[in-house]
C-alpha cells in the first residue's frame, strides 16, 4: 500500500516536472512561455515580474562593431559579484566585434566562448528559468533579436565567514563550524573525505523559495535502501518553503508524536564526516548551518565528538556521566517529590528532619513547590535565550536572587527544593544533545505529575512506558535503541563504552549493512621489542 | 499471523524475564522450609522434561501457534474449543499475576491507594506494551534484563557485606527426608514458574530462527532456575527458615536487612524495580499471547484491534476474581494449580503430542 502510495506521488510530481521544465512555477505567476526576440518587450516584463525591485539591475549596452545591437545583462545586487560581472561578463563582449549574420545556435556558441572566463554558461527559453537562474546569482544577458538568453554563473555576494560553531563547542577538535551557504559547507567535507566516493545530490524544495536542498553520502559505505528512502521523502515534500533544516527533519522523520529527535543534526563538519563514515546520510539545507544526518539512535545523543578524540577511558567515563546527567534532569524533582510525600521512610533520618523543619514554614504541597520552582526556572531559561544579551544579565541577577535566595527567606520554598531544581537545570544544560535535553524537560513534568500521584510506582511506571516508546521508535528503518536494544556485540563498544580506536573493527550494522569492517583488527599498538643490548642489560 | 520476527537472543531475555516475573518476589517454594533450592531445582528439572513436550509439538508445527496447531491435531471443533480455553487462561493468569502486583505494592507501599488505581496504571503500560507489539517487547526485554542483573549483582555484594548471611540456617539438608520438597515441587514450583512455559508455545513461531528455540528454552529455564535457587538460598541464609516462610515477601525483608556504611539501607526501591520489571514481563507476555491467541482463532488480522478490549476485561477481572488477598492466594495455591496448571500445562500437551505421533504414523499425511 505505502509503496504504491509512494509511486502514485512520484508519478504526480513527474507531470509537475513536465509541466514547468526545471521549475515548477505553480506558487509564482511566472509565466512558461519562451522569451520574446525583441529586447524592449523583455526588459518590460522582467521589470513588471519583478515590480521594478530596485535590486534587479538591468545594464543595457550595444554590442557590434557600429554598437547597432541593442543588448542588456540583468543581475540581482548583493547575489552576485559584481567585479566578476563587469570584468568576465561585460568586458569579453564589448571587446569583442559581435558578429552580425550569425544563425542563432551560432550566436550562443559565439557568447559561450567569449564568456570562457566565467564558465557556467547556459542557454534559456523560457522565463521560468530565467528567473531561477537570475535569483540563484547567476548574470543573464539579453540580445536584440534573439528569443533566448544566456546565463553565466558569477555568484558572490556576502555570507557569514566561517566561525566557531556556537552549540557542540569542543575543547580538542577542529574549530571550524557550518555556515549558511550550502556550497561552503559540502566542501568542508570534501575537503574531509578526500575520495571520489563522496557522492551529493541537490534539488530544489519549496514551491516559492526554491530552496537547494543536498543529499551527501560515501557510495559504497552507505546502505543504498536507506539513500532511496532520504530521496524519496524528500522528494515526496510539497512545501513552499524551506528556511531551515527543521522543515525538512520535520516532513522526513518516521514518527512526528514522539518527544525525541529521530534525525541527528549538527554544526561541526567533523561530526558529519564521521557519520559518514559510518554509512549515514547527510542533508544540507541552503540558508542554515545545521546539517541533518540519517538515521539517527538513541545513544547518539549522548556521545559528544570529543569521545573520539580523547582516550578511550575518559570518553566512556564521560558517556556514564552524561547518562546520569540525562536521568537526573529528569526525574530529579519527581524523586524529590516522591520521596518528600509518600516515602519519607526511604531517605536517612536526619535528612529527612532537616528536610521536614525546611518544609515546616512553606505553605505548598511538594508537588506545587516543584512545579512552581520547574516554571519560574523554565521562564527565566526562555527569557535568557531570547533576550538580546545586554538585558540578558539582568535576568540572571533576578533569576539568582529571585528563585534562589528570596523564595525561600519569604518561606515560599524550602532550600532543598532550590537545590533540587538547581542540580536538574545544571544537568540539562550538561546534555551534548540539546535536542534530547529538550525532550528530558518536557518528560520531566509528566514523571512530576505521576510522582505526585503514585510515587516511585508513578515514576517507574512513566519510566516504563518511556521505554516502551523508545524501543517502538524507529528512524529510517533503524531500530531507536539500537545497538542496545536489539542488542549487537559487535557494536556495543561504542554506545555506553568506548572501546579504544583500534578497536573500532566494525560499522554500526544495522545502519550499514554490506561494508563492515572499518579497519583491521591487529592494531594494538605495543611497546617496541626491547633490543638484545636492553635484554642483556636487564639480565 | 503478523510478519513480525524475534531473533533467539531476544527469545532467551523474555524466557528469562518472564521466568523470573512474579517469582523471584513471591515466598516460592518456602513450605520446603530451608531445602527450598532444592525444590526449586527440581522444579526445573520436571519443567525441562515438560518443556520437551511442548518443543516436540513445536518442532512438528514450525509456523503454528498453540492455538493453531492444535486444531490440526484433534480436528477443528474441538480444537477451537480448547483454543478458546487456553486463550482465557492465559488472560486469566495475566489478570492473576496483576491481582499479585497490585497486592503486593498495596501491601508493601501503598496502603491507602486503591487496588483498582494500581492495577489501572500497570494495565495501561501493559496494553500499550501488547499495542506496540511482540518486537518492541523484546527490545525492551534486552534493555532491562541487563538492569535487573546488575541490580541483582549489586544486592547480591550490598547482602554479603551487611554481614547478615548465616549459612548454618540452610542446615540440616532434608531434614524431615524428601517427602517435604517433592510435595513442594508438585504443588508449587513445577508449575510457577517452570510449567508456565506453556505460554511461549504462543510465541515461537514469531522466531527468525526455528532450529535453535528449544535450545534458547532450555537455557534460558536453566539460567533462571539457578538464579532462583540461588535467591531463595540467599533468604534462607538471611533470614532462617522460620523467618522466610513467615514472610509475605521474603526478598522484601531480605532487602531491608541490608545495612552499609550508614548509607545503604531502606533500598525497598530495588525491590519494587524488581517487582515492577518482573511483574511487567510476566504480565504482559501472558497478556499478549491471549489477544493473539484469540485474533488467531476469531481470524483478526490485526491484534492491535483487541488489545483494549481484552487489556480492559484483565484489568476487571484482576478486581473480580477474589474478594480480599486471602481468597486470591487460597484459589491460587488450591484450585488453579489442580483444575487449571495440572489439566493445561501437562495432561492436555502430553495427549497432544500423542495423538500428534499417532496421526503421523498411522494417518495420511497431514502436511
Amino acid at each position: 500500500m505505502l509503496f504504491q502510495w509512494g509511486m502514485r506521488q512520484q508519478k504526480k510530481r513527474m507531470d509537475v516536472k513536465q509541466e514547468g521544465s526545471d521549475y515548477s512555477g505553480e506558487a509564482s505567476d511566472v509565466p512558461q512561455e519562451p522569451l520574446s526576440a525583441e529586447l524592449a518587450v523583455n526588459i518590460d516584463i522582467i521589470r513588471q515580474k519583478t515590480g521594478e525591485s530596485s535590486d534587479v539591475i538591468i545594464r543595457r549596452f550595444a554590442l557590434g562593431q557600429k554598437w547597432q545591437i541593442k543588448a542588456a545583462i540583468i543581475f540581482v545586487d548583493g547575489l552576485v559579484d559584481e567585479k566578476n560581472v563587469y570584468e568576465f561578463v561585460l568586458t569579453p563582449l564589448l571587446q569583442a566585434s559581435f558578429p552580425l549574420a550569425l544563425e542563432e545556435k551560432e550566436r550562443f556558441q559565439w557568447i559561450e566562448k567569449k564568456l570562457a572566463a566565467v564558465g557556467g554558461v547556459k542557454h534559456i527559453s523560457d522565463w521560468g528559468k530565467l528567473f531561477f537562474e537570475l535569483f540563484s546569482g547567476a548574470t543573464v544577458m539579453l540580445i536584440d533579436g534573439t528569443p533566448f538568453a544566456v546565463s553565466a554563473s558569477t555568484k558572490g555576494g556576502e555570507y557569514r565567514s566561517i566561525e566557531e560553531p556556537q552549540t557542540q563547542i569542543a575543547v580538542r577538535g577542529p574549530r571550524e563550524g557550518f555556515t549558511e551557504s550550502l556550497r561552503a559547507n559540502t566542501a568542508m567535507i570534501r575537503r574531509r573525505i578526500r575520495n571520489p566516493n563522496l557522492w551529493l545530490e541537490t534539488m530544489q524544495i519549496g514551491t516559492v523559495t526554491q530552496t537547494d536542498v543536498a543529499i551527501m553520502y560515501i557510495k559504497g559505505i552507505v546502505n543504498d535502501g536507506i539513500v532511496k528512502e532520504v530521496r524519496e521523502r524528500l522528494r515526496r515534500i510539497d512545501i513552499d518553503s524551506v528556511l531551515e533544516s527543521g522543515y525538512i527533519e520535520q516532513l522526513i522523520e518516521d514518527q512526528t508524536f514522539t518527544t525525541f529527535p529521530t534525525t541527528y543534526h549538527t554544526e561541526r563538519p567533523d561530526i558529519v564526516a564521521a557519520n559518514l563514515l559510518e554509512g549515514r546520510v547527510a542533508v544540507f539545507v541552503e540558508g542554515t548551518p545545521f546539517v541533518l544526518l540519517a538515521p539517527a539512535v538513541f545513544i547518539q545523543f549522548f556521545q559528544a565528538v570529543e569521545d573520539y578524540y580523547a582516550r578511550f577511558d575518559i570518553a566512556t567515563a564521560l558517556r556514564f556521566l552524561r547518562v546520569l546527567i540525562f536521568f537526573i534532569s529528569l526525574v530529579a524533582p519527581a524523586i524529590y517529590i516522591a520521596a518528600t510525600t509518600f516515602h519519607q521512610e526511604m531517605i536517612p533520618t536526619q535528612l529527612v528532619i532537616a528536610i521536614a523543619a525546611q518544609r515546616e514554614a512553606v505553605p505548598f504541597p511538594g508537588f506545587v513547590e516543584a512545579l512552581v520552582m520547574e516554571v519560574t526556572f523554565e521562564i527565566l531559561r526562555e527569557a535568557g535565550v531570547r533576550l538580546p544579551r545586554a538585558v540578558g544579565q539582568a535576568v540572571s541577577i533576578v533569576g539568582a536572587l529571585v528563585i534562589g535566595q528570596a523564595a525561600v527567606e519569604a518561606g515560599f520554598v524550602s532550600s532543598a527544593m532550590v537545590i533540587v531544581v538547581s542540580i536538574t537545570a545544571i544537568a540539562s544544560f550538561a546534555t551534548p544533545s540539546f535536542a534530547i535535553a529538550i525532550s528530558a524537560r518536557l518528560i520531566r513534568f509528566g514523571l512530576m505529575f505521576l510522582a505526585a500521584m503514585f510515587g516511585f510506582y508513578g515514576i517507574m511506571m512513566g519510566i516504563l512506558a518511556m521505554i516502551l516508546h523508545l524501543c517502538s521508535l524507529r528512524s529510517f528503518g533503524v531500530p531507536y535503541m539500537s545497538p542496545l536494544a536489539p542488542f549487537i556485540p559487535s557494536n556495543a563498544g561504542d554506545t555506553l563504552f568506548r572501546v579504544p580506536t583500534w578497536m573500532f573493527r566494525e560499522r554500526p550494522r544495522l545502519i550499514n549493512q554490506k561494508n563492515i569492517v572499518r579497519q583491521s583488527g591487529d592494531q594494538k599498538p605495543e611497546p617496541p621489542a626491547p633490543s638484545r643490548q636492553e635484554k642483556g642489560d636487564g639480565a | 499471523m503478523e510478519p513480525i520476527q524475534i531473533n533467539i537472543r531476544q527469545l532467551f531475555v523474555l524466557i528469562v524475564l518472564f521466568e523470573h516475573g512474579s517469582a523471584i518476589v513471591i515466598p516460592l517454594g518456602v513450605s520446603a522450609k530451608q531445602d527450598v533450592w532444592i525444590a526449586i531445582l527440581l522444579g526445573l528439572a520436571l519443567g525441562l522434561l515438560v518443556f520437551s513436550v511442548y518443543g516436540r509439538l513445536f518442532r512438528c508445527y514450525p509456523d503454528q501457534p498453540l492455538v493453531g496447531y492444535i486444531q490440526h491435531i484433534v480436528g477443528a471443533p474441538l480444537g477451537k474449543l480448547l483454543g478458546i480455553v487456553y486463550v482465557t487462561y492465559f488472560l486469566y493468569i495475566a489478570a492473576r499475576v496483576l491481582r499479585d502486583f497490585g497486592e503486593l505494592l498495596l501491601t508493601f507501599a501503598y496502603p491507602e491507594t486503591p487496588l483498582f488505581v494500581l492495577n489501572a496504571i500497570m494495565a495501561l503500560v501493559v496494553m500499550y506494551g501488547a499495542y506496540k507489539g511482540l518486537e518492541v517487547l523484546a527490545r525492551t526485554g534486552e534493555l532491562f534484563l541487563a538492569m535487573l542483573y546488575v541490580m541483582a549483582l549489586a544486592g547480591f555484594v550490598l547482602v554479603f557485606v551487611s554481614g547478615v548471611m548465616d549459612l548454618s540456617q540452610l542446615e540440616p539438608v532434608l531434614e524431615e527426608g524428601w517427602g517435604r520438597v517433592w510435595k513442594t515441587v508438585f504443588t508449587e514450583t513445577l508449575y510457577v514458574p517452570f510449567g508456565e512455559m506453556i505460554v511461549f508455545t504462543m510465541l515461537f513461531p514469531y522466531v527468525n530462527n526455528p532450529a535453535k528455540v528449544s535450545r534458547a528454552a532450555v537455557i534460558g529455564m536453566a539460567l533462571t532456575g539457578l538464579n532462583l535457587a540461588v535467591i531463595a538460598a540467599i533468604n534462607m541464609i538471611v533470614l532462617g527458615p522460620d523467618g522466610a516462610s513467615r514472610s509475605s515477601f521474603p526478598l522484601l525483608d531480605t532487602i531491608r536487612r541490608i545495612q552499609v556504611a550508614h548509607f545503604f539501607e531502606r533500598l525497598d526501591v530495588l525491590f519494587m524495580i524488581a517487582l515492577i520489571i518482573g511483574g511487567f514481563f510476566k504480565i504482559s507476555i501472558f497478556f499478549y499471547a491471549g489477544v493473539v491467541g484469540a485474533a488467531h482463532l476469531f481470524g483478526i488480522s490485526k491484534h492491535q484491534r483487541i488489545v483494549y478490549p481484552l487489556g480492559l476485561l484483565v484489568l476487571l477481572l484482576s478486581i473480580a476474581i477474589a474478594s480480599n488477598y486471602a481468597e486470591h492466594i487460597y484459589e491460587g495455591l488450591k484450585i488453579v494449580t489442580f483444575y487449571l496448571h495440572i489439566p493445561l500445562q501437562i495432561i492436555i500437551p502430553v495427549l497432544l503430542l500423542v495423538i500428534a505421533a499417532i496421526r503421523r504414523r498411522f494417518g495420511p499425511s497431514t502436511k
